[in-house]
């Protein structure tokens, strides 16, 4: 089974945990089917989606990764949270990778899952990595050399 | 030169630990193949032909004598004797173990040094002009911008996961000796009418097999805008860049596909978003970083010119390293000398333990403790008084380190090829030797005066073949070594405009390389005018007399 990582701990929701829907689950749909769907439904997006402003309505929007190595969606997560006024969960599914996942955070996911056989506890360290990074991200904006003094 | 602080400390530290928990945890079987070659790539470890590579990062080619020892360290401790400088101004190590990289990340990070973005596809090592801060030619030291890029680069959210490798070179002298022109991102640092710092912007330029002379897509730019723009074309690269082919990956490809004015408009409507956001610049952390570059004490001298002109006369080798190897500094009594690795015999750019021990000592007694690697695989000591330069050379001969060479023909510019590089299509390091071995008549390289030679051994161009005068690549015919040879090339030194070289005809075996050579040198010296050198000549007869004296029937 697929693991779902939300606020840095193991949770369980009901949405798929990718483009295919099992019993029980509520559907990920596409922008062209999301769209034409009553609300309340959640978006999936591949990371070559352009974002829109309507997606903010969406209560989730899962980013599928292709391969972990696929950076695209840390760009789409970073347009999503700073550029089209999303807040709800955005997720990464597909191919995510337990020692990325500080980058995953840093672009904006509140969630992920992990498949199957990929290291959960790897994943949940992963977050705390680093004490402080360089730049600015979307969880915290100001890079390090507006936020402390250094010598 | 950049001094870590308690957070560019922490920073190494934890990704030492990080790493070496991704690495215990390969050697148990908990990591896929897949997964950790991404991992140890981003952390300057590949897995070469005969044993693993650790490159390791020297920021803009700048090293402490402290940390130039401890690279001597680590060649003779965990490596076999020798390391290797690069055309990117880092330091490569061919032989560590796999299980031990961590504990020579471990001793790296105790000298302020890493190997983090030195491989794979994020933004890699920013380089610059060797003589960066000393040059006589200087209107701006580019290393704070160096520095300030590097900072931002590391470990960023959001491009570390690119479509392919990431370049950006700086140049803020007259001269650009960074080879701007032939990077992803090249960038002119300048100054504006009121003296304040502005930036030109150069993107889509590179080597590899579709050799691109970048476009100048912004000029005048704010320094503080430096890091703004930069995410935003780097953004517009990371979504758009094509990943479903590897040698369609490199912006330059994205660049000429949308069409630099496309490519320039598109940058721009990212950055209106981005503009005076979190990430600009701010006046305070220019000059925090800027103060890590003042320059040292240097005592009140004059230039020498009598006592280097007798001791120029004493030794007729004295006066060629004068002539080559030593170049104009901005202080009054002091020069920047360059020490080449390029012996015939060694491979261009490796160095032993010892050496690097004894450039270290040089770099303390005759000046400030500092050293900086060249993108020709050189040393660079730039603050040499100029009555120590009789004392430093005798050293440096004795050290195997006095080649007299610098922008002669024997300044082989190569790449490891194929005795290391799992890559490459054919050797490169035996074509250098044959071809000093052919030609080590000084004399004769004198009288042939500036003549680069660039030799890579496949079209991922790491010895830079294109920007050569005589540029060689190794190319694989039906599994045999053949070679191309292509004329004209230029990097955009010395105030000639960057060009890619003219490929001269039909490609030669090895045995046949260095006749090849001999037939286009005389062709250059039987046409040459006065003091025109190589390039100057090349540009005005074309490639024409060349080709048909090196096709030309032996009888």
């Amino acid at each position: 089974m697929p693991t779902l990582i939300k606020d840095g701990a193991i949770a369980a929701d009901s949405w798929a945990t990718s483009a295919e829907t099992e019993d029980g689950q509520r559907p990920l749909l596409p922008p062209d089917t999301w769209r034409a769907t009553e609300g309340g439904a959640a978006l999936l997006l591949d990371g070559d989606a352009e974002p829109h402003d309507d997606f903010a309505h969406a209560p989730l929007i899962a980013i599928h990764f292709p391969e972990f190595k696929d950076g695209r969606g840390l760009s789409l997560a970073t347009l999503l949270r700073t550029r089209h006024g999303f807040t709800g969960d955005l997720r990464a599914i597909g191919d995510v990778q337990p020692d990325l996942v500080h980058y995953l955070m840093r672009c904006g996911f509140t969630s992920f899952v992990l498949p199957d056989g990929r290291d959960t506890a790897v994943a949940l360290r992963s977050v705390n990595v680093h004490r402080h990074y360089y730049q600015g991200s979307v969880t915290d904006p100001t890079p390090l050399f507006r936020s402390v003094a250094r010598g | 030169m950049y001094r870590y602080d308690a957070y560019d400390q922490a920073f190494v530290d934890e990704r030492v630990a990080q790493y070496r928990d991704q690495t215990a945890r390969y050697v148990r079987g908990e990591l896929s193949e897949a997964e950790f070659l991404q991992l140890r790539l981003r952390n300057g470890l590949y897995i070469q032909r005969l044993a693993p590579m650790l490159r390791v990062a020297v920021p803009y080619g700048t090293l402490s004598s402290t940390q130039l020892r401890m690279l001597a360290h680590i060649a003779r401790h965990y490596d076999r004797g020798y390391g290797h400088l690069s055309t990117r101004q880092n330091v490569q190590f061919n032989w560590p173990d796999l299980e031990e990289v961590p504990d020579i990340l471990a001793e790296l990070a105790t000298v302020q040094m890493h190997a983090i973005q030195t491989s794979g596809s994020c933004i890699r090592n920013v380089t610059t002009d060797e003589f960066a801060g000393v040059a006589a030619d200087e209107v701006v030291d580019a290393r704070p911008y160096c520095e300030l890029i590097r900072q931002w680069s590391t470990a960023h959210p959001e491009f570390d996961w690119l479509p392919r490798k990431f370049k950006i070179a700086v140049n803020g002298a007259a001269h650009d000796r960074a080879a701007i022109a032939v990077h992803d991102i090249g960038l002119q640092v300048k100054r504006g009418a009121g003296g304040e710092v502005l930036v030109d912007v150069y993107v889509g330029g590179g080597l590899g097999r579709t050799p691109v002379i970048a476009e100048l897509i912004r000029t005048d730019l704010p320094e503080a805008h430096l890091l703004t723009y930069l995410e935003a074309i780097l953004r517009v690269y990371n979504r758009y860049g094509r990943r479903d082919n590897k040698y369609k990956a490199r912006i330059k490809i994205l660049v000429r596909a949308m069409g630099a004015d496309s490519f320039r408009a598109k940058v721009d409507a990212e950055w209106e978003h981005g503009r005076d956001g979190a990430q600009t610049l701010t006046r305070e952390e220019i000059t925090r970083v800027a103060g890590h570059f003042q320059p040292p004490a240097y005592e009140p001298l004059t230039d020498q010119p009598d006592v280097l002109g007798d001791a120029r006369l004493a030794d007729v080798d004295f006066d060629r390293f004068v002539r080559r190897n030593v170049r104009a500094h901005r202080m009054p009594g002091y020069a920047c000398v360059v020490l080449s690795t390029k012996q015939t015999g060694i491979a261009p750019g490796d160095v032993t333990d010892t050496q690097m021990e004894q450039v270290a000592d040089w770099a303390d007694r005759f000046g400030h403790g500092e050293v900086r690697i060249s993108h020709e695989q050189n040393f660079v000591l730039p603050d040499v008084r100029q009555r120590d330069l009789p004392a430093l050379f005798a050293e440096a001969r004795s050290a195997g380190l006095g080649a007299t060479n610098l922008g002669l023909l024997s300044n082989i510019i190569c790449c490891p090829g194929g005795d290391y590089c799992s890559l490459a299509n054919a050797k490169s390091i035996p074509v250098a030797e044959a071809i000093q071995r052919r030609f080590e008549d000084v004399d004769y390289q004198f009288d042939l005066g500036d003549l680069d030679i660039n030799i890579s051994g496949c079209m991922n161009a790491c010895g830079h073949h294109h920007v050569g005068n005589i540029g060689i690549l190794g190319v694989d015919k039906k599994g045999e070594e053949f070679y191309q040879v292509s004329l004209g090339g230029h990097s955009g030194h010395s105030g000639n405009e960057a060009a890619l070289g003219e490929i001269v005809g039909p490609s030669f075996a090895r045995a046949e390389v260095t006749e090849a050579i001999s037939r286009i040198l005389d062709t250059y010296v039987d046409n040459r005018v006065e003091d025109e050198s190589f390039l100057h000549c090349f540009r005005r007869i074309g490639i024409a007399p060349f080709k048909e004296r090196v096709y030309a029937n032996a009888d």
